[in-house]
């Protein structure tokens, strides 16, 4: 048999809406994720997270749980496997060095695991497992003000500070200033999926099932961690039940079943509570947001301060880089933008869906309604004025930026030429209605990956490579970005995804999957393309072109490279009672190509909800006595259900990137970023108080009306 | 303790299942139907709704003791010989699905409500009525959007057929009562 | 642990009899939290959804007699012409999935503050019945509840039934949650009308229910006696003329005083005060408009 590609006049299916192809094993039941595969002679480990925010353990009294009915092990810091103390992805990650010392660095820190021959007994084991403690006095009181703040290093994924021009004499000459302070509680991702692992040796190899975004990421962690080699060591994420940042690092629970399979030398699969969620797998640092805006009457921007606080544990160093989205976004002859963090007897902080954009742009977002007021300019006008031609921070140019283009058609669908811009003017029954918008940015950014792909001798093609469908669509996106490479109908295509075996790949996360993958997918597929128009059959094991996108992307032209949105919300306050109930919401987008129509949709809509539910409940509250969370299960933390969300409206306008092979930009983040400051705009038009501190919950409605008017 | 009812038609018997084992634990980690989710234990998400005889139930909050005897019907048994239910169908052609952690619930949520609706002969349900059936069925993933409109189309393909399959007895009164 | 699965209330009465530890459980919605998350491993379960009796909807003399284990979704769906308060708040329980399993009688039983049908068996005075080996016997709703999640039943009592006088007027309940559904009440209020007063309990022609404000559920008795008053002796109840705002707001800061709230994670106590004089208002505003309107029809 011959190449076969391009002989079939395949129209393009990349933009063309496609339905999910593992849809139908998710809607039988049949799709296996990790914590689901089942494995003969599988043994099951239960963690003991600590109960204490700050100390020692004294002691592990494990001899009579070791008596119990089924149980088979008891790890601790005492007798667990030692790990290497390695560089990751982003450095030493302390927040995996589990059951290595005595230290307890906070509440729901792991201490022990249980291993039994059955879930309820390892459960019912850990809950009798009586662990004693040194405890220390423990500080978890996040403020701006903290005496321990201070200002980080640069790091890979942040420069700290930026700044130009004189913010003070910049803020005097103005004609308007605003300087207030926003805040955003701590936040948790809460994927449906709580995380899962499984492990055992199979052959000698370390064989891994783990929920999480970048299964090859995870497979160097732990062939570092346990001293193995990495072709020694296989991890699989065939479906992940939602991330959102909590998977994208290697976990504790994948660590923890790779321990006792060690130990016991039998599978052991570890799979984690909804509570221990809330501690070991990351979250949104609380944040504290000073933004200072100057601008002229006409409300040109002089004067840019933008200082963003948050915290991190005693162990290791991460900063939400609130202040980042202002280096994009708007420019001023006096520009400065600055992040602290204080280390606090709290878990370490992660990546939340569009960290940094998603609780700064609620703080900068706000800032510009509110200079937009006192300017008594339309905010969308305010933001037209002060669209930069070039970076702000960086002068360099952007490969496209059509944010006001998205203003423009979002200020038509929504009917925002007809919005009277007093606050306060329009009423229905005992429902004060008002609206608001607010701009949107997230980077569209890219890493090197490699794949494979395949001729089959049967005509077909495979394509191999370690991406991870997290439930965004990625394995669908994929074959039809191959299919599109390759020239040939989609069902000619099967697309293997979530293997490590596959090689190194860019996690599925930071919007930059896809764009990473399909760079990959596309340079295989013209490599086959190129093989396959040399003379001669293919042969029984197909024939295979392998891609490393590593030198590509080096040599891209450095620009500035984003997504961009803009954010509508209507809102109806009940000032007597202080309910806010949103009305609609509506997001036009400039995020480069859009592979499938269908799936991007709904990524966009799940984030501008995830924005709805940033705004109005999520909130994690801890008890500074005992430093644990008094609502860490989903009948305490609150997200939108479907009874809170109204009709959401997301489209795109045309965002062409010439500057990239794919064009594409990435779709995961963009639609959280704005969101909850469209909706604050849009309470504070509703009611006339302005609402600086999230989510807005009755009680504070109530409050700042009681003040305010 | 031994537990015998009837899962998607049949009978089954869980041994050594703990008292205060849920109906939930013995379908995934029992009787290896693990498509109905483990997401909050308390009732919360919905990701473990199944039919305990003919009412939707969050499998974590029955007893599995309190199973015994009864006819429970899951995510799995939802497809017949004939394919997948229209509920199914509609899920996967609305893109309603997404991580698929809350769409086994849902799905049995949905296929409830039209059950109630349209199949009873009444009529097809209004975006107010479906938001409120499912609202117990938390999704962090799509926005609930796509969720409608695969409702919505599940239910406008169940009212069709039902016009159709009346047209051909009465013809000219498909669209009538819709 | 024991599983023990009475098939009569005989059967279930001498089980709780030899074992007072046994937990009952019907909907399971609150006893299985506890299991699941291992907050409590009972010595037994004493399972109720097999005794018959509990499931039943029956009448006692003027009274409505409503089994424990009737779930919420009956109550919405047979009960909310006779019962509309309760249907009302019934119908704010939880999920669809949690009212086709949780009860009232279940509700009672946990005793919790933020349980949705006791501001409405307050305000209808309605009689818990709860019944032993030794005999069966009813506790007025306001004299049931004794602290957070404790109640006066004895350690040998199951709680077989509620009786409730049918309404003879409008009732309404409200509550306020962050969320539009799946949401503990931050505190909720319920209202009843009896023109005519009461078959049974006090009699009186208002009753009142409050609910997550305070250690127990709550009568808000000054706000009954005032508003009973000023419709008796404006004749308010024959005029059916619009309520003065004065009565109103006096009911409303009446019913406010009456709660016991303390700040916590869904809310401050001076929050829940005040939105509970709004919940108070708006109720009365509601249940005097739709009495004035079916005395409007009737006339």
């Amino acid at each position: 048999m011959t190449a076969m590609t391009g002989t079939v006049a395949a129209a393009g299916t990349v933009g063309a809406s496609r339905t999910r192809m593992e849809g139908r094993a998710k809607v039988t039941g049949a799709a296996r994720y990790a914590g689901e595969i089942p494995f003969a002679d599988l043994a099951h480990g239960w963690l003991v997270a600590s109960t204490i925010a700050r100390g020692r353990v004294r002691s592990v009294e494990s001899a009579p749980v070791l008596a119990m009915p089924g149980v088979l092990a008891v790890l601790h810091h005492q007798n667990a496997p030692r790990l290497e103390e390695f560089a990751g992805m982003l450095g030493p990650d302390p927040t995996i060095q589990i059951l290595q010392n005595d230290r307890v660095p906070h509440v729901g820190w792991p201490v022990a695991l249980v291993v039994a021959e059955t879930s309820e007994q390892a459960r019912e084991a850990a809950d009798a497992l009586v662990i004693r403690y040194d405890q220390e006095p423990h500080d978890i009181a996040f403020s701006a003000q903290h005496p321990g703040m201070y200002t980080p290093d640069d790091s890979p994924l942040l420069v700290t500070e930026t700044g130009k021009g004189d913010i003070e004499a910049g803020l005097a000459a103005s004609a308007v200033v605003v300087d207030e302070e926003y805040t955003t509680p701590e936040e948790h991702h809460n994927a449906m999926e709580p995380h899962a692992a499984m492990a055992r040796w199979d052959s000698g190899r370390l064989e891994v099932v783990d929920s999480n975004q970048g299964p090859f990421a995870v497979a160097q962690d732990l062939a570092k961690m346990f001293s193995l080699d990495l072709a020694s060591v296989r991890v699989r994420s065939e479906h992940v039940g939602g991330a959102f940042g909590s998977k994208g690092l290697t976990r504790p629970p994948v660590v923890l079943a790779v321990m006792a399979a060690i130990v016991t030398d039998r599978p052991v699969r570890v799979v984690l509570t909804r509570r221990q969620m809330f501690s070991v797998v990351g979250y949104r640092s609380p944040t504290a947001q000073r933004v200072r805006l100057g601008a002229d009457t006409d409300g040109r921007l002089r004067a840019f301060d933008h200082q963003a606080a948050s915290l991190t544990s005693t162990i290791h160093e991460f900063v939400e880089s609130s202040a980042g989205i202002g280096r994009v976004m708007y420019d001023a002859d006096a520009h400065h933008t600055s992040h602290r963090v204080v280390r606090l007897d709290v878990p370490t902080p992660s990546w939340m869906r569009a960290p940094g954009e998603a609780p700064g742009s609620f703080a900068l977002e706000s800032a510009i309604d509110e200079l937009a007021h006192k300017c008594g300019m339309d905010p969308i006008a305010l933001r037209a004025r002060n669209e930069p031609a070039v970076g702000p921070v960086s002068g360099l140019p952007f490969s496209s930026r059509n944010v006001l283009g998205c203003f423009e058609e979002g200020a038509r669908r929504f009917g925002w030429a007809d919005r009277d811009p007093r606050p306060g003017a329009a009423r229905e029954g005992r429902w004060l209605l008002g609206t608001g918008t607010a701009a949107a940015t997230y980077p569209a950014r890219v890493a090197p990956s490699t794949a494979a792909v395949t001729a089959e001798a049967d005509g077909t093609f495979t394509v191999r490579i370690t991406a991870v469908d997290l439930g965004t669509g990625a394995r669908t996106a994929l074959t039809q970005i191959a299919a599109d490479a390759l020239e040939v109908e989609l069902d000619r295509i099967q697309v293997k995804i979530a293997d490590s075996d596959f090689g190194q790949a860019m996690i599925a996360g930071g919007s930059m999957g896809t764009r990473s993958w399909a760079l990959a997918i596309t340079a295989a597929a013209t490599e086959l393309r190129a093989q396959l128009a040399l003379p001669g059959d293919i042969p029984s094991d197909g024939i295979t072109a392998r891609s490393d996108t590593a030198e590509a992307i080096g040599a891209l032209a450095r620009q500035e490279r984003h997504s961009f949105g803009a954010q509508f919300a209507e809102v109806a306050v009940d000032v007597t009672t202080g309910e806010v109930r949103v009305r609609r919401m509506l997001g036009i987008f400039a995020a480069g190509r859009v592979v499938n129509p269908l799936t991007a949709r709904s990524q966009l809509i799940g984030g501008m909800t995830w924005g709805l539910s940033m705004a109005l409940h999520e909130e994690a509250i801890r008890d500074q006595a005992s430093g644990a969370h008094v609502n860490a299960d989903l009948a305490g933390y609150h997200f939108a259900s479907n009874a809170d969300v109204p009709v959401i409206e997301v489209d795109w306008v045309d965002d062409p990137d010439t500057h990239d092979p794919t064009g594409i930009k990435g779709l995961g983040e963009i639609g959280i970023v704005g969101a909850a400051a469209a909706i604050a705009n849009a309470v504070w038009h509703a009611t006339g108080v302005r609402h600086r501190d999230l989510p807005i919950r009755p009680d504070r409605v109530l409050l700042a009306g009681s003040r305010g008017c | 303790m031994r537990v015998s009812m009837r899962v998607n038609g049949r009978r089954v018997t869980a041994e050594d299942v703990w008292e205060g084992e849920s109906l939930l634990f013995v379908l995934r980690e029992r009787l290896g139907l693990p498509g109905s989710k483990n997401a909050c234990e308390q009732g919360e998400c919905g990701s473990c709704t199944v039919y305990l005889d003919d009412s939707p139930v969050c499998a974590c909050l029955v007893a599995a003791g309190q199973a015994g005897g009864r006819d429970v019907v899951t995510v799995e048994g939802l497809a017949g010989a004939a394919g997948l239910d229209a509920v199914q169908q509609a899920f996967m052609d609305a893109g309603a699905v997404q991580c698929g952690f809350c769409t086994p619930g849902l799905i049995v949520q949905a296929h409830y409500l039209l059950r109630e609706t349209v199949d009873a002969g009444g009529p097809v349900p209004d975006d107010g009525e479906i938001r409120e059936v499912l609202a117990g069925n938390l999704c962090r993933c799509t926005g609930y959007e796509k969720i409608l409109d695969a409702v919505r189309l599940a239910a406008a393909r169940k009212a069709a057929a039902a016009a159709a399959a009346a047209g051909q007895a009465e013809p000219g009164q498909a669209e009538v009562g819709r | 642990m024991d599983f023990l699965r009475p098939a009569t209330l005989q059967q279930a009465l001498e089980a709780k009899a030899e074992r007072p530890a046994a937990v009952p459980i019907a909907g399971g919605t609150d006893v299985m939290v506890e299991i699941n998350f291992d907050t409590r491993r009972p010595d037994a379960l004493l399972d109720l959804n097999q005794v018959a009796e509990l499931a039943e909807i029956g009448s006692d003399g003027g009274l409505l007699r409503v089994g424990a284990c009737v779930s919420y979704a009956r109550i919405i769906g047979e009960l909310g012409r006779e019962l509309p308060g309760l249907a009302l708040a019934s119908r704010t329980v939880g999920s669809p999935q949690i009212r086709n399993r949780g009860t009232v009688g279940g509700n009672l039983g946990a005793a919790s503050p933020a349980g949705d049908a006791h501001p409405v068996l307050l305000a209808c005075d309605a009689l818990v019945e709860a019944a032993s080996v030794r005999g069966t016997r009813l506790i007025p709703a306001a004299g049931f509840y004794q602290g957070p999640k404790r109640s006066v039943l004895a350690p040998d009592e199951l709680i077989t039934a509620f009786r409730i006088g049918p309404a003879m007027g409008p009732q309404q309940f409200a509550k306020i949650g962050t969320r539009n559904a799946m949401v503990i009440a931050v505190c909720s209020f319920a209202l009843s009308l009896w023109p005519q007063g009461r078959p049974a309990g006090t009699g009186g022609t208002i009753g009142t229910g409050i609910g997550s404000a305070g250690p127990v559920p709550l009568r808000a008795t000054d706000a009954e006696e005032f508003l009973a008053a000023e419709l008796a002796s404006a004749g308010l109840w024959e005029s059916g003329v619009a309520l003065p705002s004065t009565v109103t707001h006096t009911f409303g800061e009446l019913v406010a005083g009456a709660a016991r709230p303390i700040d916590d994670v869904r809310g401050t106590a001076a929050y829940r005060r005040h939105a509970l004089s709004v919940l108070a208002r708006r109720t009365l505003g509601w249940t005097w408009d739709s009495y004035r309107k079916g005395a409007r029809q009737c006339a």
